[in-house]
């Protein structure tokens, strides 16, 4: 881990500004200018777009949900070929080629999930959950990954077809961004859809202390997007559902902050480092290496009984986007509106978003079209999925959306809270909708 | 009012109401009940010490063997996150006594009855505690009582009986800090009053501590793990004085920075001036004469692969009495403890103290030399249950913002 940087050596270097301090993401769009690149290997490059052949309405509902005049098609039909990639992953920027590049910085910070609950958090660029990255299909995302904490950590790019060596996987497909380290991480966006992004070491400690985040790729031409076509929409929602036991977060992050401090201590020591060694740490050359060290006094931690070492979590706090109920962000709608909702399954539990009221359609699921949209009025939405739903504004109100697994609309175990939120009718009093203040909480 | 008239309904009433009304029947309503649902946490720790051991003590006149199980502790707390980041907490402990080779007296001493209340900067703590001059700096000695005379500011109050006179007392305390790393206490006492000095219970002794904490956790690679100062002025002792000052301080230090094989030493010193004393008439005199006592132990620990493996350590003190003649004494503790699993050790000491005539006429029925030698285990275990709040002094609290959970 003496290596200051690695990832992207197949960008070529003038096409990479210099790193910035900038604590907020930070977002340069260029073109390529390079005339060659060096590509690690042929991916494999459809001729055809797959979403070419959709066809056949068949939408359900009518009334006032105001959609254009149904088009031909949302038939997604089957295409054996389909989960091939668009572009080759493997590869650099040619000429022409787009590249968003961005600094995506790891610190600790303090994040409020409701007021008068806090927790220490890791964080990317200081914010609970990352910043939401959106970037057309196609176009290449370069992300200047810098490391400020004491801990190990990565960006995996959950849902994205890229080249091995992007894929954020600490000691499978890179070493762990260590301390002060910066990773450059260069990918083509790509399939387009609703997808996100999460440290990939220590999964369950760092997801649950905050590294997460929205990656949207958009479709290269919005207007064949399919979802768009038939519901055409203006707003749209991103809904990153989590959870987080306070306390397991807080303990554990302690109990990593002091073994990082006596390891970094001991690095910078040449007579710390001959005391160190991978039995610390559990690790040995070999199994004689792991029995000669036996013999001599080591005690393997795991002959501790296991009970209170790391418990399983007991989540108690349950996000949309960082936040507890009633400290969540509302939808708001219109009457004949569409709204395009983007729900992730960034978290370790599955929730069952129901909203009260309204029949939606289920049009997107891990980011690509189904073939046809399902109508239903409870979406699951499982560990590292992604749902993407469509609101029509059919029943002006002011609706509830929340996890219908109960124990996630609470807050320290205390009904209501926790990931539930409101559909915002903004003419509901213009349709004579009377409601009581006690609803209108969040508003 | 109401809720005689509630009592007082008929059957018939009541099953009307019932039918109508189902809150009726509860006896006390209130405008904002208390929530069943919010339980603190519980913390539950004990040291189990007991050893066997052979030795002259005071008052023997020929060696004995005995089994010692004192300073055996049972600690019971409950701690509550409060409204504005505030923790509440009480603590109730109990520890046995010496038993000194009577096996029908089992006495306890209570130790631990006090509220707690801390925020981020300031803490109150209210009740029976530790005596907040006993733990400037602890020793790596057994028990309370090894060596008490001699690292540790005495209570002038008490009658010899119990080391733990001088280690625990009714106290009121205001806690200050500075970044969980600068803590200034500001007290009153009500110190134990075994011998009977006065004529009514009160507070007898008012005081103030500074201390300094590494940052937690990494105490290894800190020169000072820890350092502090206090002063304690003893108001109603005796007779012959108009009041007591002891002035103490110490620390910890570091001889190397190392991992695997540890060595530190620690010291305190212990001015104690304001008595008119010039003789002893009786172990209570000499926790109250004019002194000066030093104290020092060095220790060793062999944590092969960064685990505890075991620690000797040798604790040595010296006291000397400005006004009272052939007063001097000096003790020392060898100390051994042999990790055999997550918090059981093995244990062994050897330690003995050495008085001269006058001191030990008063404090050890004339036995100039006293020494005694011991083996056991000791056991210290905690166990949290309904865990909401972690440890306050932190890394994370202290290097970022404090939260208090
Ligand atoms: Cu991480």
């Amino acid at each position: 881990m003496t290596e200051d940087s690695a990832g992207a050596e197949m960008i070529p270097e003038e096409m990479i500004e210099s790193e910035t301090e900038q604590k907020s993401i930070t977002r340069r769009d260029f073109f390529s200018s390079a005339s060659t690149g060096v590509a690690l290997g042929a991916g494999l490059l459809l001729s055809a777009n797959p979403q070419g052949a959709w066809a056949a309405p068949t939408a359900k509902s009518g009334g006032s949900a105001g959609h254009a005049a149904i088009p031909p098609g949302w038939s997604n039909a089957f295409h054996p070929a389909a989960t091939a990639p668009l572009y080759p992953p493997r590869g650099a920027p040619k000429a022409g080629e787009k590249i968003h590049e961005f600094d995506i910085e790891v610190g600790i910070s303090v994040h409020e999930i409701v007021p008068g609950i806090k927790i220490h958090a890791f964080t990317y660029n200081g914010t609970y959950p990352g910043p939401e990255i959106r970037v057309p299909e196609g176009d290449w995302v370069l992300v200047n990954f810098t490391n400020k904490t004491s801990e190990f950590h990565t960006i995996h790019w959950h849902g994205i077809v890229l080249a091995n060596e992007m894929d954020g996987v600490p000691n499978g497909t890179q070493w762990g961004t260590g301390p002060g380290e910066t990773f450059k991480y260069l990918f083509r966006a790509q399939p387009a859809g609703t997808h996100f992004y999460h440290c990939h070491n220590m999964t369950n400690l760092h997801v649950q202390a905050g590294m997460f985040g929205a990656l949207i790729i958009e479709p290269r031409d919005p207007k064949e997007d399919l979802v768009r076509k038939v519901f055409p929409y203006e707003r749209e929602y991103t809904m990153l559902l989590s959870e987080v036991d306070t306390v397991m977060v807080e303990g554990q992050m302690e109990r990593m902050m002091k073994e990082m401090g006596v390891m970094q201590k001991m690095n910078e020591s040449p007579k710390l480092m001959k005391e160190m060694n991978g039995g610390m740490m559990g690790w040995f050359a070999n199994k004689k290496a792991f029995l000669d060290s036996v013999k001599s006094g080591y005690i393997p931690p795991y002959v501790a009984p296991r009970a209170g070492r790391y418990p399983a979590p007991n989540f108690n706090f349950f996000m949309i986007n960082g936040r507890s109920y009633p400290m969540t962000d509302e939808m708001m709608i219109r009457s004949g509106e569409n709204i395009r909702v983007r729900l992730i399954g960034a978290g370790a539990m599955p929730h069952y978003m129901h909203l009260h009221g309204h029949d939606f359609w289920h049009v997107c699921q891990d980011g690509s079209p189904l073939q046809a949209p399902i109508r239903l009025n409870t979406v699951p939405v499982f560990p590292g999925t992604t749902t993407d739903i469509i609101i029509q504004g059919t029943n002006p109100g002011m609706w509830h959306f929340h996890d219908h697994s109960d124990i996630a609309s609470t807050n320290n175990g205390i009904f209501p809270g926790g990931m539930m939120t409101m559909l915002m009718y903004e003419d509901a009093a213009q349709h004579g909708v009377k409601v009581p203040e006690i609803v209108q909480v969040s508003s | 009012m109401k809720l005689k008239n509630r009592f007082s309904f008929s059957a018939t009433t009541l099953g009307m109401l019932l039918t109508s009304n189902g809150w009726a029947i509860q006896p006390q309503p209130v405008p904002v009940p208390e929530d069943s649902s919010v339980s603190p946490q519980i913390n539950i720790s004990g040291v189990g010490i007991a050893t066997g051991s052979y030795g002259r003590r005071a008052g023997q006149s020929r060696p004995k063997s005995l089994i010692d199980y004192e300073d055996s502790t049972l600690q019971i707390g409950a701690a509550q996150s409060l409204y504005k980041g505030a923790i509440g907490s009480m603590g109730f402990g109990m520890l046995t006594l010496g038993n000194e080779g009577e096996p029908g007296n089992t006495p306890f001493f209570l130790s631990q009855a006090f509220l707690d209340y801390q925020g981020e900067k300031i803490e109150f703590l209210v009740g029976r505690s530790d005596n907040p001059t006993a733990h400037l700096v602890d020793f790596p000695t057994l028990r309370d009582d090894d060596l008490h005379t001699l690292n540790n500011p005495l209570n002038p109050l008490s009658n010899g009986t119990l080391a733990q006179d001088h280690r625990y007392s009714n106290v009121a305390a205001v806690t200050l800090n500075q970044g969980l790393k600068f803590f200034e206490n500001v007290h009153a006492q009500q110190l134990v009053d075994s011998a009977g000095i006065q004529s009514s219970p009160g507070i007898n002794s008012y005081g103030a501590t500074f201390q300094y904490l590494s940052t937690p956790g990494m105490e290894a690679f800190s020169k000072f793990p820890s350092l502090g100062l206090g002063v304690e002025h003893l108001t109603s002792v005796g007779a012959a004085s108009s009041g007591l000052y002891q002035i103490y301080g110490g620390g910890v230090m570091n001889l190397n920075e190392s991992v695997t094989d540890r060595w530190d030493i620690r010291a305190l010193d212990i001015v104690s001036v304001g008595s008119d004393l010039r003789s002893f008439s009786n172990a209570r005199d000499t926790f109250e004469a004019n002194s000066n006592t030093l104290s020092a132990a060095l220790r060793y620990m062999h944590s092969p692969f960064g685990r505890a493996g075991y620690q000797l350590s040798l604790t040595a003190g010296y006291k000397n009495y400005f006004r009272v003649r052939s007063s001097r004494s000096a003790g020392f503790a060898l100390t051994y403890v042999k990790r055999l699993g997550e918090g059981f050790d093995f244990v062994a000491q050897y330690q003995g103290q050495y008085r001269k005539a006058s001191l030990s006429a008063a404090e050890s029925g004339s036995l100039a030399f006293e020494q005694t030698g011991e083996v056991g285990f000791s056991f210290n275990w905690d166990a949290t249950f309904n865990q909401h709040l972690s440890p306050r002094r932190t890394i994370l609290n202290q290097q970022y913002q404090y939260v208090p959970n």
